[in-house]
């Protein structure tokens, strides 16, 4: 019988995530249209925002970039559906591809910068990203957008509305950090963490910097374009409007505000500037203010971000360390 | 012996300022081979130019008779040539254990593809990694310590784990930089009881190092004054070098 107590304080986190999980199935019979709705938007986000975050965290560049990258998802959806009547999954590929091939080229000059240069770099191709979807309207149809494009559906069950979305692209991102995990875990994924802690030191153990950089840039904007195309099919209308520095600065704050080393506190991060502006709203004109003001208070109360407070409380709940890890990726002696 | 690294004719201008002025030695295989100098002599600029990290005005870095001059630093280290810092450089928010297993990197061959899915190649090469890791632990002494950060370990700490890092991949030339700085002499007689073993098994190493105390493992030694190398010998000989006591003491 002593050894229950133990077991229960052991057991209790995992019951926490199990709640989680049911409360997860069931948000969508209980709340209304407008929440589930940006629940579907917290989850595109986070997987965009997780390509950011993990440039951040495990190489320390700071990108703008991402909202470049999120458009030509898009564009690819919208235009490969609407001009070429491609599957989904093609048009999609499409765009990860041209995503890829993009940030491989423009990676090797641009990733030889640090600090604050390479984050201006990477705002310059926020804004030539902009301009070009703005201007090139034969392809991106300019200010009009792009209208019609398809819902994904599985075997003739179109995923057209914010419910029917919300159970695709929520195990999608599940997946994704799965995936993320492991790359964490793996040869290149301690290569990233070399370069990240000691860039000279890794170079010495046989990283080539330069390559690895270009690398988890190219993954960087892979993602950011699977969640761009995700995102053309659930709204069916893109345009210009959606893939600006706003948008860019967005992904960088999910990142920051997640606690750069954070899978959990990225969902968290991207939760926050979805639902936070939506709530903030009713408040009239003063919401872009508020929610500049709630940031700041973020900033200061978190200084780990969501991540870190997810993990102290995890291990105050006595979760095991491993998991915390995992959760809040925060491991400051 | 035959030379495992030759540096010839290696001159280094920082815009007006000679640093190095054609200097020529060669590092013999298998032997623990030192490079003394007051401060400002030149030891880092030819420290940095054979490991890599600076191209020299002119001259050759030659690696078993193939130059290496413009080598990248990575590259020189898959021909087996690897250095360590005068400030302990390891990665901080890993493991000591990490630290080890990407000490390991060069052996593994698989990809990102692979990292995302973890493939059973993978999982193989992580634990073979997490097997030489462990070895190392002992042979180092960090099994205490295996499991922390390697950011929050003090600095003699750090440097083992540096150290364990280079020899976990069997290096052919280990170069040292100050190795000695910043530890305690208990810390110092540990360091020169390993490095004596890492030779025994086949390592050849260069030692940079204004420390004469270090400099007792070196068979051969070179004093580098004012970008020149002055003097050539055993410490005993260069002890007695009127010339390296003018250097060093300055009497």
């Amino acid at each position: 019988m002593s050894a229950s107590p133990t077991f229960s304080r052991r057991l209790l986190p995992w019951a926490g995530i199990g709640i989680l999980v049911l409360a997860w199935a069931v948000v969508p019979f209980i709340v209304g249209r407008s929440i589930v709705d940006i629940l579907v938007f917290t989850a595109l986000y986070t997987i965009a925002g997780l390509g950011v975050a993990f440039l951040l965290g495990q190489c320390g560049i700071v990108s703008l970039a991402q909202s470049v990258f999120f458009g030509i998802g898009a564009y690819s959806t919208a235009y490969g559906l609407t001009a070429f009547k491609m599957p989904a999954v093609v048009a999609m590929l499409v765009g990860v591809a041209i995503s890829g091939s993009i940030a491989a080229a423009v990676g090797f000059p641009v990733l030889r910068l640090s600090g604050y240069f390479l984050a201006l770099a990477t705002l310059a191709l926020a804004i030539i990203g902009h301009v070009l979807f703005l201007e090139w309207e034969w392809l991106t149809g300019g200010t009009l957008g792009i209208g019609g494009i398809a819902p994904i559906s599985f075997y003739g069950y179109p995923l057209n509305t914010p419910f029917r979305f919300y159970y695709l692209v929520w195990p999608i991102v599940v997946v994704v950090i799965w995936l993320h995990y492991n790359l964490l875990r793996s040869r290149t994924g301690i290569a990233m963490q070399a370069m990240r802690d000691a860039p000279s030191a890794a170079a010495v153990i046989g990283v080539s910097i330069a390559h690895l950089k270009v690398k988890v840039f190219v993954l960087s904007a892979v993602l950011g374009s699977f969640a761009g195309s995700l995102f053309a099919h659930y709204v069916s209308f893109v345009s210009v409007d959606s893939f600006g520095v706003d948008k860019a600065i967005t992904f960088l704050l999910i990142a920051v505000l997640g606690g750069v080393r954070s899978i959990a506190g990225i969902v968290l991060g991207a939760l926050f500037v979805t639902a936070a502006p939506h709530w903030l709203s009713k408040f009239g004109d003063v919401h872009a203010l508020l929610f500049a003001v709630l940031l700041i208070v973020a900033v200061i109360f978190l200084p780990g971000g969501f991540g870190g407070a997810i993990a102290q409380m995890w291990r105050r709940l006595g979760g095991e360390s491993r998991v915390a890890e995992i959760l809040g990726s925060v491991r400051r002696p | 012996m035959s030379a495992i690294l030759e540096v010839r004719r290696i001159s280094h201008r920082f815009g007006g300022l000679h640093v190095l002025r054609d200097v020529n030695f060669s590092v013999a295989e298998g032997s623990v081979t030192g490079l003394i100098g007051p401060n400002g002599a030149g030891k880092s600029t030819l420290f940095n130019i054979i490991s890599g990290f600076l191209r020299p005005t002119d001259g050759d870095v030659i690696d078993s008779g193939q130059s290496i001059t413009n080598l990248s630093i990575h590259d020189r280290s898959y021909l087996g040539l690897l250095r360590t810092f005068q400030t302990p450089q390891v990665f901080g928010n890993l493991t000591v254990r990490e630290n080890l297993i990407a000490g390991c990197y060069k052996e593994g061959r698989t990809g990102v593809i692979a990292g995302l899915f973890k493939l059973p190649a993978v999982r193989k090469e992580f634990a073979e990694g997490a097997r030489l890791a462990d070895q190392a632990c002992a042979a180092f002494g960090l099994e205490a310590v295996s499991n922390q950060l390697a950011g929050s370990l003090p600095a003699g700490k750090q440097r083992l784990v540096e150290l364990a890092r280079a020899a976990i991949s069997r290096p052919r030339l280990m170069c040292l930089d100050e190795p000695s700085s910043g530890l305690s002499a208990d810390e110092v007689a540990q360091l020169m009881l390993i490095l004596r073993h890492l030779n025994e098994t086949g390592i050849t190493i260069l030692l940079v190092s204004h420390d004469m105390q270090v400099m007792a493992i070196s068979s051969v030694t070179h004093v580098l004054y004012f970008g020149e190398i002055i003097a050539t010998g055993s410490m005993s000989e260069l002890q007695a070098d009127p010339r390296v006591r003018e250097a060093y003491l300055g009497a």
